[in-house]
């Protein structure tokens, strides 16, 4: 698993170097000079500059209260930069009227660390509520959601209700109603904050298989074991602004990434938050 | 056309509404005094209205004569009468005549058998060409000897009209206080299924659902409380008029209750729009204020 992440990632970063030179369209994220402050004076972000490139998968690092959720929810439009541009997939996001915010959305899946599944829906129409609610006729629900179910290894419970699944079960079906609509980007925010090692590591496992498939994945998390294991593109946030970022990286980053790919991950459980995150949760 | 997405969106307004029935009956019921208020409202002004032109229409002098008065005195100042060219018709109506009309007019309602002796004078009834000079022609009839007395329905009918213009404007007043009720009433109503409906609502917002879709489904519900409400008072107004109209009549001898000529298709279809449209505005505004899509 290791070495053929480790082969995709230095494949992707090929891939993003050759993307970057070739125009406007290589990345399918691109924040510029991003500044978001909040009514209460709170500066989530500072200045943020930041390129993703189509098809990458990328952790954004960092403490409670450092802007990586407040970066997603710019990136779904759920929040508008106070200065600075952000384009997700050529889409001025920052700038599109509010009518134009659904269309965004189909494009961009979201996933939340508390799920957000209804509990008086099944499985299945968990997953069909995604396409209803955006007006897909009924032919396409019927041939959409065992595809994502299926691809999220959830075929066999379609009927069951949220209140009957593991965690790490209803995390895949958030995952599969955000796919449903077929985006080309992935975010997630904490995805594995409410599950175990085992769980968290199958639901890595299944963001994995899905970025092979071509889907951009974002994943904020502060679950030092899953980055480590991942060594996929790493961003550290402090302060709303970026203060590392380096291509198969780990959770914790020394310096300026001097210390980058190729040493082993030792796992510093006491650096930052003073114990391993995983255990607080 | 698509029946599953149909049947989804009927399903999601029909979830909506039994959310909260205790609500929602409340809506219904408050729309539907106000409809029955409407409605008895417009009803009454359109009867009176109607009885006041039927009236207007057929402007009578009814010409009282003394005692005295012999049928030949009679006769002659009815042709005098005639003569005269705002008047169009001179009609002789000895005693004996009026008196079996009145009892024609009140039979099954009053029993006038017990009248033994006839209590009516001999009268004259005349027409007016142009109902305006029928003030000019009464005060000229009274004028004339062998006259006891003048009546024309000109003043009841000015009353009477009057009286349905003040009862319509105390009427509107008290419609539109009630309709403002009814709309507040639906306007809560959706708020507490908005706020029931709000993890719904942001995974909606969240997946890309459009503004319009998430607001159809509690545009319906708004729709569904006002029409109900409508239905249900047609109902109570319709028992109204089988059960309480004839009885009415009968309570009421004199006032001739015409209510084949009230348009009551016209009247249910307004009402029932009344209804619809009061639910809809109150849903509309109350979705735009409290689901912030």
């Amino acid at each position: 698993m290791s070495l053929r992440s480790r082969a995709e990632n230095s494949c992707n970063a090929i891939a993003r170097a050759c993307f970057r030179a070739s125009g406007p369209n290589a990345d399918v994220i691109s924040l510029r000079g991003v500044t978001l402050v909040y009514p209460n004076g709170t500066r989530a972000l500072d200045g943020l500059n930041l390129e993703v490139a189509k098809g990458s998968f990328v952790f954004l690092v960092g403490g409670t209260g450092t802007g990586k959720s407040s970066l997603l929810r710019l990136l779904y439009r759920e929040q508008r930069p106070t200065h600075g541009e952000v384009t997700v997939d050529n889409v001025r996001v920052d700038r599109i009227k509010r009518s134009r915010v659904p269309h965004l959305r189909r494009n961009v899946g979201v996933v939340f660390q508390d799920f957000k599944l209804l509990s008086d829906k099944t499985v299945w129409e968990n997953v069909a509520f995604a396409l209803q609610v955006t007006g897909a006729q009924t032919k396409d629900v019927i041939r959409q959601v065992p595809r994502v179910l299926d691809l999220v290894g959830l075929a066999h419970k379609t009927r069951m209700f949220p209140s009957e699944l593991s965690g790490g079960e209803q995390q895949r079906v958030a995952i599969a109603r955000a796919l449903v609509n077929n985006p080309k980007i992935l975010l997630c925010d904490e995805p594995t904050g409410n599950l175990d090692p085992a769980n968290a590591n199958e639901v890595m496992d299944l963001l994995h298989r899905i970025n092979l498939k071509g889907t951009t994945v974002l994943v904020a998390t502060h679950n030092a074991l899953v980055v480590d294991r991942m060594r996929r593109r790493v961003i550290r946030l402090e302060d709303g602004t970026i203060v590392a970022d380096e291509e198969r990286g780990f959770y914790h980053l020394n310096g300026n990434g001097a210390n980058a790919a190729g040493t082993p991950a030792p796992l510093r459980g006491s650096h930052g938050l003073g114990t391993n995150p995983l255990l607080l949760e | 056309m698509d029946w599953g997405r149909i049947r989804f969106f009927l399903s999601e307004v029909w979830r909506n509404f039994t959310r909260n029935l205790a609500m929602q009956f409340t809506a219904i019921g408050t729309v539907a005094v106000t409809i029955v208020l409407l409605g008895s409202f417009l009803f009454t002004r359109e009867a009176i209205g109607k009885i006041g032109d039927d009236v207007l229409k057929r402007i009578e002098i009814s010409v009282f004569l003394t005692e005295g008065a012999t049928p030949a005195a009679t006769r002659s100042l009815a042709a005098r009468l005639s003569a005269d060219p705002r008047i169009l018709s001179v009609e002789y109506i000895p005693k004996a005549v009026g008196l079996r009309r009145m009892r024609e007019r009140l039979r099954g309602q009053i029993d006038t058998s017990l009248l033994t002796q006839n209590p009516l004078p001999d009268a004259l009834r005349v027409r007016v060409r142009n109902p305006d000079t029928v003030h000019a022609v009464a005060a000229s009839i009274r004028a004339l000897p062998l006259v006891a007395n003048v009546e024309y329905a000109h003043d009841a009918v000015e009353k009477l009209l009057k009286l349905s213009d003040v009862l319509g404007r105390i009427g509107l007043g008290i419609v539109v206080l009630l309709v403002l009720t009814a709309a507040i009433i639906i306007s809560n109503t959706i708020r507490l299924t908005v706020f029931a409906r709000r993890r719904e609502i942001a995974i909606m917002q969240l997946v890309g659902a459009s503004r319009l879709y998430i607001r159809m489904p509690f545009i319906c519900e708004g729709l569904l409380d006002g029409l109900a409400g409508a239905a249900v008072a047609l109902g109570l107004l319709e028992l109204a008029r089988v059960q309480l109209l004839p009885k009415l009549a009968v309570a009421l001898p004199f006032i001739p209750m015409r209510v084949g000529t009230v348009d009551q298709l016209a009247l249910a279809l307004e009402l029932l729009g009344t209804g619809a449209a009061v639910g809809i505005v109150a849903a509309w505004l109350s979705v735009g204020r409290y689901l912030r899509v």
